[in-house]
């Protein structure tokens, strides 16, 4: 049993079951959603693997600071890996999807986003802060949740990537050494975000 | 200066500067009087005096006009106040904290005047907005409101005449631009709205293309935010304009060494110092970035040099990090480090917290490694969590944690209850433990000694305009439940305080609490057994003022008298002096140990023991590291600026001195450490130091570190207590052991801070071949001995049993 989490075209969370939400581990089949894309249609975790090996999910915000630097990776990793499935599910408590249309011509951003307004494939996802980042096979088993790297930059001596070297040992077959890391970002809810403006 | 933000950036420090000219020649007249510090603090001191009565008359004044009035009695917030603050104290605090924004933020220019003006105007309205109609409209709210601003401005005088004091004239300004930034952008980037900040300057800059301090701070505001590649760019189109060109160099230098462009860094570097050559933190960034690329490149001139004359003293242990190799290479805007067993399997787990991310939970594996189990442990839940303090409130035999916020900001508290099957809940509110407000620490204590811990949270300011916002002391009902007790207690203190540290000093078994604030006077309050508490400070000769950081009790000569150990923080330039000449400038205040005297005194000890470094210390914990018999101490050190930052410090404690060991013993040249701790991870006794680091912005996330001795450096013992009549926890336990005729003695703290150290007792043996003896006072007062002891082993006793056990097999 896992937890299943469904929005309505209109973004309207309509039914939801969160209950095994803290029981995702590695290895383990990650709950499922249905959430209305940017571009209008619906996309399901189902629909993500359709045809493919896997999939990645990128828990991500507009405003997250920490999600911009990711951009260029982000765009490049669609053309680069079409075995994958992408997503990026847009799960900021308050983020409005006027807000990431404006982000995505902004940045010239590529890859597909969807809607996660109540942020319950987030919840579900067991996820906190943006970007934090999956990858599932084609039977949607979770194979490594964590950041994209140590934030570091890759001329720097001390950078260490996560997800680029999950995805490449994922499809080459090989065992993936590193499954977990902790996250970092930008907070998807915070009591901070309700007060306010402080400018 | 051109007509933009620049200038009036460094506006507040310039009217601060000229608004303290009188104060300034009283007290640069005084300090000109001699030697003699007595006389020389004398016109301060008279000052302060004179602010802390005008201030507690002020506030009897507010007091007695609001009984008056029939109006309740301010109490602490359980609650964050969305909407605004309901109270006029707090509305006065956020109005300040809002101008000062508007401040920093608005040209000064005057087609901004209406600008401004709206902008003062929706302050007011957000900041007064909310306050109960009734209370407006009483006759004597007019008054009120002036007592209100008199009291804040009598705190912040007393603040600023204190760090006036501590910083001086020529380092003031800086300081103060330093403070002011980092207050003014706290709730910009806590609540996501640098992109606001961020378009507001690219606005301007389309209006004013030419605007190179705008510019300026477009970049550094990019720096802040992580988009490095971005403000480098951004930097170095600004630097073209000779009015910012030296500015905007060095903060090129910082985007370009934190994007990974090494040479670029070090050329661009080598620029902002030949623009401005006396900007040390340029040329301490161009050596910090010359380490990374093996060594200075031939390009950079010998006067843009330095030498790192600090460290290099002859270690008896090496380290190595090992944090990828077991799992505990967090990335994150590091905080606090608990090491705790969690699951009672006998191993140290570790939990970590981080600004910019949530809490982590590591379990021990008990095969060198770790796995992350925050999430089913429900942990992850806790985001932007900043300390972690580990006790058994409610002897179930299952640690449990309470986490503090921010720390220099507002938060909430959460109490988790370990559940026993791996999980944890959140039983803030059942308990009544619903706090709100800027708590930097927090430490478990059984201040009554009846069995239950009780909780202490020490507060910081949460805004540069806040008041100071009392400590609390929670007592523990037995039954699940917490009664504040901080105002019978005795607690009350104006300073904004950062470390809390309890310990017997006078050992007559009721722990006693050290604070160390933030700036000002540090304070101890003696307990006197009866629920209350008597400040000691000014008779036991603690009455310096200091930047307090965060501060524990040890016994670090041995003499079975606790002492306490104190942080301080230092600005840049101070850590960039003992970095070039090997000690602080005379004029600095290095960490400093109070030794007790035995007599209810103390001496205060620091440089005559080696204790020379000035640094921005933010964590620091004490171990025998090299299990010669002698705490040691480590120190992480930071500041929120992006162009800052310093190493973790390892001072080795030879039984005379304390020597810095720290590059000589393989640590790294630069981070920003905050929770650090010493544990024995493996149980092999080579005691671990570990390093939660990264800061305040979101852009400054660095990497938890784990420094391992490279071998056992010495024979060692470990030590486990259970209470039965004491808590569970054995919190306030004494521990006496003796090899080779030497005692040693060890505490169990409820929480150090930044960094809670674990409940085990890690005893140095050097070359002993046997324990002859350990004695342990238990807080109930039971005191129990034990001879014949294992040495390189983990031993655990219980209160009232005779005899030791294991507490897990190798």
């Amino acid at each position: 049993m896992v937890g299943i989490a469904f929005i309505s075209h209109k973004g309207d969370a309509v039914s939801q079951d969160l209950t095994q939400a803290s029981h995702q581990q590695i290895g383990a089949k990650v709950g499922d959603f249905r959430l209305a894309t940017l571009g209008g249609t619906t996309i399901c975790l189902k629909t993500l693997l359709e045809g493919k090996r896997g999939a990645v999910v990128v828990f991500w915000s507009a405003v997250c600071s920490h999600c911009v630097r990711y951009d260029g990776f982000l765009n490049a990793l669609v053309e680069r890996c079409p075995a994958l499935g992408f997503l990026a599910v847009a799960s900021r408590s308050g983020e409005t999807a006027e807000q990431i249309r404006a982000a995505v011509q902004q940045r010239k951003l590529l890859f597909p986003i969807a809607l996660d307004p109540g942020s319950l494939v987030a919840r579900l996802w067991c996820t906190q802060q943006t970007p934090r980042a999956f990858l599932v096979d084609a039977d949607g088993l979770l194979l490594f949740r964590g950041a994209l790297d140590n934030y570091r930059y890759p001329g720097d001596i001390e950078y260490a990537a996560y997800l680029e070297p999950a995805i490449a040992q994922f499809l080459s077959r090989s065992p993936i050494t590193k499954t977990e890391t902790a996250s970092f970002g930008c907070a998807i809810d915070s009591v901070y975000y309700k007060f306010p403006r402080a400018l | 200066m051109t007509a933009s933000l620049f200038p009036f950036f460094t506006l507040p420090a310039r009217i601060l500067r000229a608004g303290l000219s009188p104060l300034t020649a009283v007290l640069d007249g005084a300090q000109s009087n001699g030697p003699n510090p007595t006389a020389s603090n004398l016109p301060s001191e008279l000052m302060e005096a004179g602010l802390v009565t005008i201030n507690n008359g002020l506030q009897s004044i507010q007091s007695a006009l609001s009984t008056a009035a029939g109006q309740p009695h301010g109490k602490p917030l359980t609650a964050p106040p969305l909407e605004g603050p309901g109270d006029l104290d707090s509305a006065a605090s956020e109005f300040a904290n809002r101008m000062a924004r508007i401040f920093r933020f608005t040209p000064f220019e005057p087609v901004e005047l209406a600008a401004a003006l709206k902008k003062t105007f929706s302050a007011a309205r957000i900041s007064f907005g909310h306050i109960d109609q009734a209370e407006r409209s009483r006759a004597v709210f007019p008054i009120q409101i002036a007592l209100s601003f008199g009291t804040l401005l009598v705190q912040q005088m007393l603040r600023v005449l204190v760090s006036y004091e501590m910083v001086g004239a020529e380092k003031y300004p800086r300081f103060i631009t330093d403070f002011l930034e980092s207050f003014t952008d706290t709730p910009i980037y806590i609540a996501l709205e640098y992109d606001a900040l961020i378009e507001n300057y690219e606005k301007r800059l389309v209006l004013r293309p030419d605007d190179a301090a705008t510019r300026v701070e477009l970049g550094r505001t990019q720096i802040k935010c992580g988009l490095h590649e971005q403000a480098a760019a951004t930097l170095l189109q600004a630097a073209g304009d000779p009015s910012v060109r030296a500015l905007a160099l060095h903060e090129a230098a910082v985007a370009l060494h934190r994007a990974g462009k090494l040479d670029d860094a070090a050329r661009i570097g080598s620029n902002a110092l030949a623009a401005n050559p006396g900007n040390e933190r340029a040329r301490a960034w161009l050596w910090l970035t010359a380490q990374k690329l093996g060594g200075y490149p031939a390009f950079i001139p010998a006067s843009h040099r330095m030498q790192m004359n600090v460290g290099h003293e002859q270690p008896t242990v090496e380290f190595e990090d090992i944090a990828a190799r077991i799992g505990l290479d967090k990335t994150s805007g590091g905080r606090g480090v608990a090491v705790f067993d969690y699951n009672n399997d006998g191993l140290l787990d570790v939990a970590i917290a981080c600004a910019h991310g949530g809490c982590n939970l590591y379990r021990n594996n008990g095969d060198g490694t770790f796995t992350d189990v925050s999430i089913s442990s429900g942990l992850d839940t806790a985001v932007n969590p900043f300390i972690i303090t580990v006790g058994d409130y409610n002897n179930d035999g299952y640690a449990d944690l309470f986490i503090t916020r921010l720390g220099f900001y507002v938060g909430e508290g959460q109490l988790f209850r370990n559940n026993g099957d791996g999980t944890f809940t959140d039983v803030t509110a059942q308990a009544g433990l619903k706090v709100w407000g800027p708590a930097f620490s927090a430490s478990w204590v059984d201040y009554d000694c009846d069995g239950f811990l009780d909780l202490f949270i020490a507060n910081n300011i949460g805004g540069l305009f806040d008041r100071k916002t009392p400590n609390r002391l929670f007592h523990n009902n037995g039954d699940g439940t917490f009664t504040e007790v901080a105002e019978e207690a005795g607690l009350s203190t104006l300073w904004p305080t950062i470390g809390s540290t309890w310990g017997d000093y006078n050992n007559d078994g009721y722990p006693d609490l050290f604070l160390s604030n933030a700036l000002g006077k540090s304070q101890l309050y003696r307990n006197n057994g009866d629920g209350t508490f008597t400040d000691v400070s000014a008779e036991a000769n603690i009455n310096e003022n200091c930047f307090g950081s965060v501060s524990l009790w040890c016994d670090y000569d041995n003499d079975g008298l606790l002492d306490i150990v104190q942080f301080t923080w230092s600005d840049h330039e101070n850590v960039i002096h003992t970095m070039r000449h090997g000690e602080g400038p005379p004029d600095g205040k290095p960490a400093r140990i109070y030794h007790n005297n035995g007599d209810g005194t103390f001496t205060l000890r620091g440089r005559d023991i080696g204790l020379t470094g000035c640094w921005g210390t933010m964590s620091g914990n004490a171990g025998d590291f090299n299990n010669d018999g002698n705490i040691d101490l480590a120190l992480g050190n930071g500041s929120p600026r992006m162009d800052r930052l310093e190493p973790p410090i390892l001072l080795e404690n030879d039984g005379k001195r304390f020597r810095n060991i720290t590059f000589a013993a393989g640590l790294p040249f630069g981070g920003k450490g905050h929770g650090v701790n010493m544990a024995d991870l493996f149980g092999d006794g080579r005691l671990s130091v570990l390093v939660a680091s990264g800061g305040a912005y979101p852009g400054d996330l660095l990497t938890t570190r784990v420094f391992c001795p490279k071998r056992l450096p010495g024979n060692y013992l470990n030590v486990r207590l259970v209470g039965t009549t004491s808590n569970r926890s054995a919190i306030g336990a004494r521990i006496c052991l003796e090899a080779d005729g030497r005692k040693q003695y060890r505490d169990v703290s409820g929480g150090t801070n930044f960094g809670c150290l674990p409940f085990e007792q890690h005893f140095g043996l050097a070359a002993a071949q046997k324990v002859d003896s350990l004695q342990i006072r238990w807080p109930s007062g039971l005191v129990e001995r034990f001879t014949g002891l294992p040495i390189n082993d983990t031993v655990r006793f219980t209160e009232g049993k005779s005899g030791w056990e294991r507490p897990y097999q190798k």
